[in-house]
């Protein structure tokens, strides 16, 4: 499993990270998905991850990222959708 | 000004398993500078049997020699070396559509927006029905990479909202034949952009490969364990870039 850019956080990414790899192949993959079953273990993935990017200074550049994506070329992910 | 690299290729696997491979395709033996993935955000639509994901890697990475050389020392800050020996943030979205059978990607890079900013889109695509467990049916994916210089217009090392941008100021004040010079700086970096993606291009799909091949001799059991030995035989880097406070990046 990759490891998460904040050691701390590798534990709790390391349990999500298996609970979707079983679920995106064995539910998702066979159009059996009706949730997102690792939702929860996401939450708790992602509040260990939040404060990692946000005292790295990491947010910032995604959420200009993320801006700079929307002005050009929103519509690449989304078409289809 | 921007530069264009395409190319199409085509995966003898089944789509399922080549959207598998995407998730799992770092660390390999291909890609071991790669230092990490983390999961930023992750939708699921049942309706639609859609899933988003916003991905961000951290690259052992650095700017080319090539275009330290041509940067204006003033525009590389304080420490004129610190974009040697670095690392960096590359944002990952992919969105997969498991009716129709395509994934959409995109890869961009966070940090040097300024100077170049590198973006790579791919599309794969099933060859038949995406669900179907035909052993013989294989998946086309096409790459395409864009790469643009801002350099001199709106640089940024990294973007600090509260700074004034001096950069944007000074740009102003170029004369004729300093904006030409600026044009020209421009399209070298794209140009040394453009090369440096054509030969990591060809590496990335061997990385697919072998992700691909694993999959198939060994499960997805086969691939968590090399993951685990590539991360393992990668921490002795990590380590010295933590004591070096590397990462502590503004």
């Amino acid at each position: 499993m990759s490891a998460s850019l904040a050691p701390e956080c590798n534990e709790v990414k390391e349990r999500y990270d298996s609970c979707f790899l079983k679920w995106y192949s064995e539910k998702f993959l066979r159009g059996a998905a009706r949730s997102d079953e690792c939702a929860p273990l996401f939450v708790e993935y992602k509040a260990c991850l939040n404060k990692a990017l946000k005292d790295r200074g990491i947010d910032v550049l995604i959420e200009e990222a993320r801006v700079e994506s929307k002005e050009s070329d929103d519509t690449w992910l989304r078409k289809g959708s | 000004m921007v530069k264009f690299y395409t190319q199409s290729y085509t995966y003898d696997y089944p789509f399922p398993t080549v959207t598998l491979a995407y998730f799992l395709r770092y660390p390999n033996p291909f890609s071991t500078h790669v230092l990490s993935t983390d999961v930023i955000s992750r939708s699921f639509d049942a309706e639609s049997q859609t899933l988003h994901t916003t991905r961000l890697h951290l690259k052992r990475s650095k700017l080319p020699t090539a275009v330290l050389n041509i940067l204006p020392r003033s525009l590389l800050g304080t420490s004129a070396s610190s974009g040697n020996d670095s690392q960096a943030y590359i944002l990952e979205h992919s969105a997969i559509d498991l009716r129709t059978g395509t994934m959409r990607t995109e890869n961009r890079n966070l940090d040097w927006t300024g100077v170049l900013s590198v973006v790579e889109r791919q599309t794969y695509t099933a060859s038949g029905a995406p669900l179907a467990s035909d052993p013989e049916s294989h998946t086309a994916v096409s790459t395409t990479v864009t790469l643009s210089s801002r350099l001199g217009q709106r640089f940024k090392r990294r973007p600090t909202a509260a700074a004034p941008d001096a950069d944007e100021d000074s740009a102003s004040k170029l004369g004729f034949f300093k904006s030409w010079s600026q044009a020209s700086i421009q399209r070298s970096i794209e140009a040394i952009g453009l090369k440096r993606a054509s030969k990591s291009q060809p590496n990335a799909k061997e990385g697919m490969k072998h992700v691909l091949e694993r999959l198939r001799s060994g499960g997805l059991g086969a691939v968590l364990e090399e993951m685990r030995r590539l991360q393992r035989e990668g921490q002795g880097f990590g380590f010295i870039c933590w004591s070096h406070g590397w990462l502590r990046r503004v």
